[in-house]
This record gives structure tokens, sequence and C-alpha cells, in this order.
């Protein structure tokens, strides 16, 4: 039995982050976790990235005392992958920052409240009521909610 | 002076603008404006020798394919100008504090990274760039700093960030399959490499991530709650202005690379089913941000309809409606930043600013469609040219777009009746500030400019579609005499 192919191994890893990453993000419900996932398939992608330039058995594309090594891996998607994860983890910094002030306005990181309250802020501010099932727009409809937000 | 000016001037700009409003307030006001004035003088400048021959620029003196090259054609000067013409009009209102400065500069980055989005014909540039475009709007989203905008930001960073990954991948499964990221090499490889499943699959990563910017249907939840949180002149901004550059990179890349039949029929199917959801959601909105915020998707699936139609009549039809739309929602975004709120709060609108209430007329009428209107002319364009292709999809679309004009007409209409009833004058609200209404006139006036030289405007338009879809002539631009490694 011959041993695993290394390529092999290292492509089914990139695809395993990637749909973990892509399950985390849709079926969470904690905003830590949701980022964790981004992070999980950002990984993923760069691992992707990097396997495009690689050959099995090559040496890294470094020339030292003019011995030009036979079989080179290519150094564009090396140079691409450190581009991407430099943007990744700056994004990362930002989201987890949000998430810090999410935290701190709101009381709370469950999607699910944040989307309640985010709904309920924005038809605050626009001075509606909360959208319901039946918010067919009739003025009638529209002037019960007028009479309910005020002058906010 | 070189195009490439656009791209530098505004993101060196960035940087020294906190330096000089140290030294001078009145100067740290003034300069982003500045910045902005001398790119669209470079850009009207340029038109003309662009217009003789496309201008290749190569980065760094390294020659494409080795170096990232800017591509200079007039549609992508067009958009460059279009770019620092529109955030000139949308500049953030004055302020002075460092909260202020810092709006300004993000701003400028934003200009910046949208016209290198315009210009670049590298295909990882092109994510660079629309990563900075992300980042840039993810501050400005968040600038008014209230619970509604981080969580709004939030769910738009976490989706984008999402489109990002996955246009990564899609970067990852074109290098692998020919090995190059230059678009024009791309061009060259593609018959050979990329019209198999493995190019549809990195097509449909690519279309999801850009399309994140660009509205696309099932990646635009973001867009509602963002333009509701931030400020209307950023709603504005990404609106009009930010998602046309994404439709860009995907016309590009549907011209250039991925010229296989299936890709133009998921754009089309992605399109049609944005114009379905964003018009109705947009027809059951109450109020009027989130309403011209639907709207917004609608008019997006309007243009991935267009641009799906293959040809320069599809690229022709699509870039009309795409440069109707630049002009008209920014316009009413701002027009909304008094108006804005519920509708039924819009009620004496036209006592407090008659200007304001027919400036609103003349834009939604355009946008509708009615003629002699430009937008008419737009959609009248997009649906001639759906109705030349074969094939039973195109005739859905026709039949779905012109659906959606009665959709608009009704919601729009329900805005104006609002904006003429009558109140007491007691409960008449605040007029626009003159700041505002002279940029939505200025617009307006674009639109009846538009409408008075109808015949010169196609024309130019028809030669800047051909020119855009001359796929050997990008490749002989970029590549001479076949540098083929």
């Amino acid at each position: 039995m011959s041993p695993p192919d290394l390529g092999a191994i290292l492509f089914t890893g990139a695809f395993g982050l990637i749909m973990i990453g892509i399950l985390g993000i849709v079926i969470s419900t904690h905003l830590v976790r949701i980022v964790l996932s981004i992070v999980l398939l950002e990984t993923g992608a760069n691992l992707l990235l990097m396997l495009s330039g690689y050959r099995p058995g090559a040496a890294a594309p470094i020339i030292i005392d003019g011995v030009v090594p036979a079989a080179m891996v290519d150094p564009v998607p090396q140079a691409l992958v450190l581009t991407a994860i430099v943007i990744g983890v700056a994004v990362q910094a930002f989201m987890m920052t949000l998430v810090l002030r999410l935290r701190s306005v709101y009381g709370t990181l469950d999607i699910r409240e944040l989307r309640a309250r985010l709904e309920r802020d924005l038809a605050q501010e626009a001075g509606i009521g909360l959208p319901t099932s039946d918010d067919a727009p009739d003025v009638a409809g529209v002037g019960t909610a007028r009479a309910q937000g005020g002058d906010a | 002076m070189s195009p490439v000016l656009m791209f530098v001037l505004p993101l060196l700009g960035a940087f020294l603008l906190p330096i000089v409003a140290r030294a001078s307030t009145m100067a740290g006001r003034l300069f982003g404006p500045l910045v902005l004035t001398l790119n669209c003088v470079i850009g009207v400048l340029a038109w003309g020798a662009v217009s003789e021959q496309t201008q290749v620029i190569a980065l760094g003196g390294f020659q494409p394919p080795f170096g990232i090259a800017f591509y200079v054609d007039r549609l992508a000067l067009l958009f460059a100008i279009a770019v620092s013409l529109g955030v000139l009009l949308l500049w953030p209102d004055a302020g002075e504090d460092e909260a202020a400065q810092r709006e300004n500069t993000l701003t400028l980055v934003l200009a910046a990274a949208a016209t290198g989005l315009a210009l670049s014909g590298d295909l990882f540039n092109i994510y660079v760039f629309y990563e900075l475009t992300a980042v840039a709007s993810y501050g400005l989203a968040a600038a008014r700093r209230n619970g509604a905008a981080y969580a709004a930001t939030l769910r738009y960073v976490v989706i984008s960030s999402f489109g990002a990954a996955l246009m990564l991948i899609g970067i990852a499964l074109v290098y692998m399959a020919t090995g190059t990221l230059n678009l024009a090499q791309l061009a060259q490889l593609a018959p050979g490499t990329l019209d198999g499943p493995l190019g549809l699959a990195a097509f449909v990563f690519i279309l999801i991530g850009a399309g994140v910017k660009a509205e696309l249907f099932p990646v635009n939840t973001w867009v509602p709650e963002v333009y509701a949180a931030a400020s209307k002149r950023v709603a504005g901004l990404l609106a009009g202005i930010i998602s046309k550059l994404a439709l860009l990179i995907i016309v590009r890349l549907l011209v250039l690379v991925f010229q296989q039949p299936e890709a133009l029929q998921i754009l089309l199917t992605l399109g049609i089913l944005g114009v379905i959801t964003g018009e109705l959601a947009a027809w059951y909105a109450r109020d009027l941000t989130r309403m011209l915020a639907y709207s917004s998707i609608g008019q997006l699936g309007v243009m991935f309809i267009a641009f799906s139609i293959p040809g320069p009549a599809g690229l022709y039809a699509g870039l009309a409606v795409a440069l109707h739309h630049m002009v008209v929602k920014p316009a009413l975004f701002l027009l909304a930043e008094r108006q804005g709120g519920a509708l039924e709060r819009l009620a004496g609108s036209a006592q407090a600013s008659p200007v304001a209430a027919g400036l609103f007329i003349l834009l939604a009428l355009s946008l509708i469609g009615i003629p002699p209107l430009p937008g008419f002319w737009a959609k009248f364009l997009v649906v001639t040219a759906a109705l030349a292709q074969p094939g039973t999809a195109y005739l859905l679309s026709v039949a779905v777009i012109l659906l959606a004009v009665v959709v608009e007409a009704s919601y729009l209409f329900r805005v104006i009746v609002q904006l003429y009833r009558r109140v007491p004058p007691t409960e008449v609200g605040d007029a626009h500030d003159g700041a505002t209404l002279t940029v939505c006139a200025a617009l307006g006036l674009a639109l009846i400019a538009a409408v008075l030289w109808l015949a010169p405007l196609g024309n130019g338009l028809q030669g800047i579609a051909a020119q855009a879809a001359d796929r050997a002539g990008y490749i002989e631009a970029v590549l001479p005499a076949g540098v083929s490694l």
C-alpha cells in the first residue's frame, strides 16, 4: 500500500476547512463563533491558494550560491497568501472590535436577540411600528403607526 | 498626466489629510474635495488620449504578465471619473472634530480603492482593492456609533468577509487552471483551460464574492439595514457608486475570461430573482430609506439582466442603466436625509421645500422609466436587447422588468402623494439645506441634459461598449506581440 499523497491530504484539508467555516457561519447563533468560522473559512481559502502553487517534492524558490534547484514551488501564490493573511487579520480585528462595542451597547452576543434589537432600533428611528406579518402598506395602518411612533 | 494618478492622489491624500487638518482646520476641510476635483480634471484631460488608444500602465515598470498592469479604456476611465465626481458630490458634511476627519480620510480611501477597481487588470490586485473598498465602507457604515450602526455593520462585515473568502477560492481555482492572474493572459488561456466545470465553479465563487457589494440576489441581505443605520450620504455612496464598481469587475471577467453560456445563464437567473425580491420588498417597505435600498437591489438586478445579454448590445444597455442609477439613486438618498423616516411623516414636505419635492418627482419618474426621461431609454435598451436573444429565460426577464416598472410606479407614487398631502403649518417639517439641494439639482439637471443630448450620449456609450467588448483588443494592448509563457 503506497503512502497517501501529501497533496491530496492537503486538498482535503483545505476543502474541509472551507466547509466547516461555511457551516459555522450558517448555523452559529453566537457572534464570536461566527467570527471564528470566518477565520476557518479564510484559512481554508488561503491553504487552497497555497496549494495552487504546490508541486510534490519541490524546493523553496531560492537560488543559493548560484545553484538552481531542479524543481521549485511557485512563489506567486505564497506572496498572494501573505497579502490575504494580512487583510484577513485586519478585518478579524475590526470584527472583534465591533463585537465588543455591540456587547457594551446591547449586552448580548446572541444574533437572534441582536437582530430583534436592530430591527426595533431601526423601526424606532424611522418612526414606524415593528414589521409584522400583516404589514400591508395601507394608509390606515401607516396612520396608526404614526400615532405610536410619535415625533421620535 | 497619467490616469494612474487618479488612484494615487486620493490614497496619498487620505494619509496626508490628518496632518493637513492639524496644521489648519480650513485646509483640512477643503483638502478632500480639492483632491477629488483634481482627480476629475485629470480624468477628463486623459479622455481624449484614451478615446484614440487604450493605455496600459505597467506599475513599477514591470511589464505584464510579470507585473501588475492598469488597463485604461474608456469604460474604466468613465467609471474612475464617476467615482471621483460621485464621492465629491457626496462628500461628508464638514465637521471639525476628529471623528469627522476620520470619516473624510475613509471616504478618500474609498475613492482610491474604487478607482483602483475600475483600472486594475490583474485578478489578485482586484481582490486587494475590493477588500480595501470593503474595509473603508465598514468604517463609514459604523460612523454613527450607535447600537444599530454597529449591528448592521457587523452583519455587513460577516457577509462581506464570507464573499471575499469565496472570491479568494475562485481566484485560487483560476490560478490552478491557468497559472496566471493577469486578465489579458487569462483571456488568452481561458478557451482551453477555464471553459469546463472548473472554470464555471471559479466564476460562481468570484460572482458571489463580488456580488456582495453589487447587491446580487442571495448575498444582499445587509443592504437595507446598513443603508438605514448609516448616514444617507454613505448609503448614496454605496448604492450609487460602489455597487457599480463591483458590477464592473463581473462584467470585465465575463467579457474576457468566463465565456461559457452557463455563466450568463447564472447571472440572468440571479438578476431576475434580484428584481423580483428587491421590488416587492420595496413595495412592502414603510420607510423611505429602506424603500430606496430595496429599489436599488431591484435596479442592480436589471443591470445583471442587461449584462447577461452577450455582445456589445448587452454591455450598452447595462451601461446605460448603471449610469442612470448612478445619477438618480445618490440624489434620492440625499433628499431622503431630510425627508427620511416613515412614509406618513413625509406629509407636508412639499410645503416645507417645494424644490425638493419637485426634484424628488423628477428623479422618481426617471427611476420608474417614464419617457422622455433617461430612465425610460435605459430600460428600453435592456428590453430590446433581451428580446433579440433566443430562449424563454430572456423573455421571462423582459416580463419581470416590465412588471417591476408597475411595482416601482406604485410605491414611488405613494411617496409622491404623501409629499403633497397638505398639513397644518405647525406640522411642516424642516426644509432642506442649500448644499443638499444644490447637489440634487445638479444631478437633476444632468438627467435633463441627458434628455436633450440623448443621441450623442447614446453614440458615446455605444462606442464605449464596443471598445469594452473587444476581447482581442484587450489582449493585444496588454500583451503586444503575443507574449506567452
